[in-house]
């Protein structure tokens, strides 16, 4: 009895009964659905039942079971006739034993109003009697799902197939078992709604109810999912556990998990001789199950990805799944280390994020980044007038003005602020070289001793170069161009 | 009499013919020098050459904003590349000093190094008319630069060959900015990739011409451009990345494309070619030239699909045999040009097959074909009476009897080239029969004298160009025959006509009009010879004086006094000091680019002294590598920050 586990908070509490105590409230008397829980043990599994007591208007109310049962506990994915005969003999006893209790329902009922605790009991009886015979026949159906063998803790929402797979097999018999529920009180639910997890499997139980049963088309889509002759894929679905599992393959010796299925073959080698076999070793075939095109579905209700989606998309391998939900439903618990901003649930996402992280900025000019080019390029086709900007636009500015080889670019900048006016750029190309550039344009600076250059050829050099101007830097020949007039006419060709 | 009297007096002319009659005139003056001789007449000439003038090409920037203001109102087209110097202060300068920008229609702007995006900008805001900008060999243009000229929305034609720093981002830019583009060429703009192209494609749907050669683009990017439903004229040169499934993308029908250019192509064979024609049955010119591909028989069948347009097939280094030839003169009837340069197996049998159905050849290319011989040239003679231009590089088989009848029959010859055929004086008198000759090569040819020389000094007034590179009989007398002779010469290359003297370069002296004089290995000139040519050759740009041992430093003052327009100059190994070195560097005001290795007598402080003196106008600097740790840093930082681009060279350097 996990009461701390499953129901923790007094809404729930209200209106839930618990395993082992007596429902304290019957929902009968309420003119509204209620939800009712309780969890037993079947095969010495901790299991939940979710019962869910009808409006007065429908006394053949009906409580399900909607639990996993681990039955099968042949991890190998070996058919085994033996096994199988065993389950099939299980099975029947086991529907003799539901017919009993229901038989006995229908008498008390005859006779005198039954008590509604042992109405509940017996409502619960029957729930998962009825859940063990589901499972059994999943489990006898052929192969099973590698990861639904494995299965201890359940406290979760149960496989979705189990309720195909129920519908289908009761189909045959839907007024002594099926109830006509309505509306569910969602709004209820919401309320109720803290324990996250439990509400999640309320909603799923009591939603799948209904879709299976209200909605035709529903139903018989969910028929031909699970109609695995008539050519179509058969879908399965795994828990939310079993998705996070780290590991999916487990040794039924030693219980060890391993990721890969391979590996665990390589593990099983050290269990004994039988395992060294090349037919062990070997690859399972794939001859068993020839027709049959596996196809998953998520178990978030009200995900597309779930078959109970209206325009339900399948997944198409485990690792879609696995890569699904993480990426969905779950937590984005890891955190890029470069902007921190970024979360990933899934750690290979991460990993393609940090790569580009950081760099290859590519921005519109709109504003949206991109992280890369062609996206960028791609949208910048798209919308008339946008354009990539330049790459860190003003970094560029400030380095090459604080850098000295750009010191004309600053000038220039400066030049360009002012409105362009000759005289102001007279100005600052007069003064801004011969302040700033000295050094680098003026040959005036120059400094003879710099460059051991003798005081005989310095003064030679001078005396050839009297009457030139060229040792000015360009911005005092234009000055003196510009205001000594007389631009000749042999300056063109 | 009177009448004539008249006449010489100025005002009499000008009332004699109106502005508009002397504007007409003009219409039909278009060497510059003539030009020049125009605009001196008189005031009146002046002002209406003012008018006239379209284009102009300053070669200061000092004077650039005065004259641009005062003296040309309706200029369309500006040519920059010229001016020394030019950076982004001086272009805004420049436009801040007034002058009819916003006419200007082209602005050129080739190996402008010094020019950034805040010239640019400056540029484009002032000329919003903006049609055509030519950016090729700025290598310091990047996106920014781009993404300033992406302001002129007008743009239609924009050449940005080897601006290096241009990547799909610039490209991006301008591709969104300038929607109208017409003729694109981002030739060895290595950055740009096949997004680029793409974008581009999508943005600028009128692109008539688009060049991406040399590009790392690949098939992605053939496949974008085939959607272009105008494109004309399509450079693919050096593509390593595009292969036949690329050019299959072409092989769409759209039937716009007139020319492709996919030499160099190493991927590129026939088939993919023949996919193009296939597609573009209007295609003009096919160059796939060093393909490393095979001339099958279905590609030349092909040809008959484009058999009315085909003007022009350039076969460059491919395996040719007769049957090839045959059956492309079958295929393609209207070729005007083709190139066989160095083509294998090129025979006198398939010329004579491929010539007697091609009858309207005007230039042929048989460089290195080295097993043709006259007949041949009887073949061209007999069936190619329109010939222009004839390229035998290396065709040493010819003799005169060849020559003899090509000259009878093509009149119309301008240009041929007999670099290492062997010419002898005889040769020479038969050619120079030619009187429309313009370009006469003939380097390699030892036998040719200065009577070989007389002979074209005599009848091939107009040639503007001639190479007698290692002609070494040739002397001083074969120079003043051609000196009297051809005025009109622009280039001459003399390199290692070792008898040349400076009695040779005097002669040379009365030649104007010359533009590039080639001197290398002259040894025997001096400052003397050099200051005749300084002298005389009024419009000289480019000198090579490369090995003149003799040259000492008054020929570089001869220079620097003399040679104002000189912008590109070599004198490695001459033996001259830092003094002339700087008076060089320092008086020439559009020198641009200089070679300066091995100055084996100029030392650390002349070279930092003379470059300094240069105050940065250079683009581009030869010097010895191992003053790259000797020059001060501030130099070299101010010469680089300039645009300069210096080349270190691996030579020993040789003290004094």
């Amino acid at each position: 009895m996990d009461h701390k586990r499953t129901m923790s908070n007094d809404v729930l509490a209200s209106s839930c009964s618990f395993a082992g105590d007596q429902p304290r409230h019957l929902s009968r008397s309420q003119p509204s659905q209620q939800m009712c829980s309780k969890s037993f043990n079947v095969d010495d599994q901790t299991e939940q039942s979710w019962l869910e007591s009808l409006p007065p208007e429908y006394p053949q109310s009906l409580s399900l079971n909607c639990s996993i049962n681990q039955i099968v506990k042949n991890a190998t994915s070996d058919w085994d006739a033996k096994i199988m005969l065993n389950n099939l003999s299980f099975l029947e006893q086991k529907i003799h034993q539901v017919q009993d209790i229901v038989r006995s329902i229908i008498c008390q009922k005859s006779v005198t109003s039954p008590q509604p605790n042992d109405l509940a009991v017996r409502q619960q009886l029957l729930t998962t009697d009825l859940t063990s015979i589901i499972v059994d026949l999943i489990s006898t159906a052929g192969n099973l799902l590698p990861s639904i063998k494995n299965n201890i803790l359940s406290t979760n929402p149960p496989p979705e197939e189990l309720y195909s797979h129920f519908v289908s097999s009761t189909i045959s018999k839907p007024d002594a078992i099926l109830p006509k529920s309505e509306e569910l009180p969602l709004e209820k639910e919401k309320d109720v709604s803290d324990d996250e997890e439990l509400m999640k499997s309320v909603v799923d139980c009591s939603g799948k109810l209904y879709d299976s049963l209200h909605n035709e088309d529903h139903d018989i889509k969910d028929i031909e999912d699970c109609t695995e002759a008539d050519g179509s894929y058969e879908v399965l679905q795994l828990e939310k556990e079993e998705i996070l599992a780290p590991h999916t393959h487990f040794c039924s010796i030693c219980g060890k998990g391993f990721k890969r299925d391979a590996n665990l073959r390589m593990h099983m080698r050290g269990h004994g001789d039988e395992y060294k076999t090349p037919a062990a070793l070997a690859k399972p075939s794939k001859d068993l199950e020839p027709a049959i095109i596996k196809r998953y579905s998520c178990p978030f209700v009200g995900c597309k990805r779930n078959k109970e989606h209206r325009s339900f998309q399948p997944l198409k391998t485990l690792l879609c799944v696995k890569n699904h939900y993480k990426r969905s439903h779950c937590e984005k618990s890891y955190i890029c280390s470069r902007c921190h901003t970024k979360k990933f649930s899934v750690l290979a996402d991460l990993k393609t994020h940090e790569k580009h992280c950081g760099r290859d900025k590519w921005l519109c000019s709109c504003g949206t980044t991109f992280s890369r080019k062609d996206k960028l390029f791609g949208h910048v086709a798209l919308f008339q007038g946008h354009t990539p900007a330049l790459t860190a636009d003003e970094d560029c500015v400030l380095a090459t003005l604080e850098h000295g080889n750009g010191k004309e670019l600053g000038i220039e900048a400066e030049a360009n602020r002012c409105d362009l006016t000759s005289d102001s750029l007279n100005d600052v190309l007069d003064t801004k070289i011969f302040d700033d550039d000295r050094t680098y344009l003026s040959a005036l600076s120059f400094e003879p001793n710099d460059y051991g250059v003798t005081d005989e050829f310095m003064k030679v050099a001078f005396g050839l170069l009297e009457n030139s101007s060229s040792l000015y830097p360009p911005g005092h020949f234009d000055f003196v161009q510009k205001y000594g007039g007389n631009p000749g006419s042999g300056s063109f060709l | 009499m009177k009448r004539i009297c008249s006449l010489s007096s100025p005002e009499s002319i000008v009332a004699v013919l109106s502005a508009d009659l002397l504007v007409q005139i003009l219409d039909h003056i278009c060497d510059a020098g003539d030009r020049k001789t125009f605009r001196l007449v008189c005031r009146a000439f002046l002002s209406a050459e003012s008018i006239h003038r379209r284009a102009l090409r300053p070669l200061r920037r000092e004077t650039l904003s005065a004259v641009f203001r005062r003296r040309y109102p309706y200029i369309e087209s500006l040519d920059l590349s010229a001016c020394p110097a030019l950076d982004d202060a001086a272009l805004a300068c420049a436009i801040a000093g007034g002058g009819e920008w916003r006419r200007l229609l082209r602005v050129g702007l080739v190996r402008a190094s010094g020019v950034g995006w805040k010239g640019i900008e400056a540029l484009v805001e002032a000329c919003p008319l903006l049609e055509a900008v030519d950016l090729s060999h700025c290598c310091r243009v990047g996106d920014r630069e781009a993404a300033a000229l992406a302001k002129a929305v007008e743009l239609r034609d924009l050449r940005m060959d080897k601006c290096l720093g241009v990547t799909d981002v610039g490209l991006a830019r301008v591709a969104v900015g300038c929607g109208k583009l017409e003729r694109l060429g981002i030739k060895w703009c290595m950055e740009i990739s096949d997004i680029g192209i793409e974008l581009l494609v999508k943005k600028c749907r009128n692109l008539r011409a688009l060049d991406i050669s040399y590009l790392r683009v690949t098939n992605s990017s053939l496949r974008s451009i085939s959607s272009l439903e105008m494109l004309e004229t399509l450079s693919l040169v050096g593509c390593r990345f595009i292969d036949d499934e690329g050019l299959a993308w072409l092989n769409n029908g759209r039937n716009s494309l007139q020319s492709i250019d996919i030499s160099r192509c190493e991927k590129v064979s026939w088939s993919g070619i023949a996919s193009v024609i296939e597609g573009h049955r209007n295609l003009q010119t096919i160059n796939m030239g060093d393909c490393y591909t095979v001339l099958s028989a279905p590609f030349l069948s092909q040809l008959s699909l484009i058999k009315p347009t085909l003007k022009m097939l350039k076969l460059d280094g491919l395996e040719v045999s007769d049957a090839s030839l045959d059956s492309i003169g079958a295929n393609s009837i209207n070729l005007v040009e083709i190139g066989l340069s160095k083509c294998r197996g090129v025979r006198d049998e398939g010329i004579l097959k491929l010539l007697s159905c091609c009858t309207s050849l005007r230039t042929i290319d048989l460089t290195c074909c080295h097993l043709l011989t006259d007949h041949a040239l009887f073949a061209i003679a007999n069936h190619c009476t329109k010939l222009s231009c004839l390229r035998l590089e290396a065709c040493s088989l010819m003799t005169a009897n060849g020559f003899e009848q090509i000259v009878k029959s093509c009149s119309e010859l301008k240009e041929i080239d007999l670099t290492d055929c062997d010419v002898t004086d005889t040769t020479l008198q038969c050619l120079s029969k030619c009187s429309e000759l313009l370009v006469l090569k003939l380097g390699l040819c030892p036998k040719i004298t200065g009577k070989g020389l007389a002979y074209v000094g005599s009848n091939c007034r107009k040639l503007q160009e001639l190479d007698l590179y290692r002609c070494v009989e040739v002397d001083d007398d074969g120079m003043s025959f051609i000196a009297d002779g051809c005025k009109k010469l622009k280039k001459l290359n003399l390199c290692y006509c070792i008898r040349i003297t400076d009695q040779g370069l005097k002669h040379l002296g009365c030649l104007e009009e010359i533009f590039d004089l080639e001197l290398r290995g002259l040894e025997k000139i001096t400052a003397a010879g050099i200051t005749a040519v300084s002298m005389g050759c009024k419009s000289l740009v480019e000198l090579d004086l490369k090995h003149c041992s003799s040259l000492d430093d008054s020929a570089l003052f001869a220079l620097a006094q003399y040679s104002q327009h000189l912008r590109q100059i070599n004198i490695s190994n001459c033996l001259v000091s830092g003094l002339g070195l700087c008076k060089l560097l320092g008086s020439l005001r559009c020198l641009q680019d200089v070679k300066l290795v091995q100055l084996s007598h100029v030392s650390v402080e002349g070279f930092e002294l003379a470059l300094r003196a240069s105050s940065g106008r250079f683009k581009k600097v030869k010097l010895v590598s191992t003053l790259r740790q000797l020059l001060s840093p501030g130099l070299l930082q101010m010469l680089q920050a300039r645009g300069c681009r210096i080349r270190w060279m691996d030579k020993p350097m040789v003290c004094p």
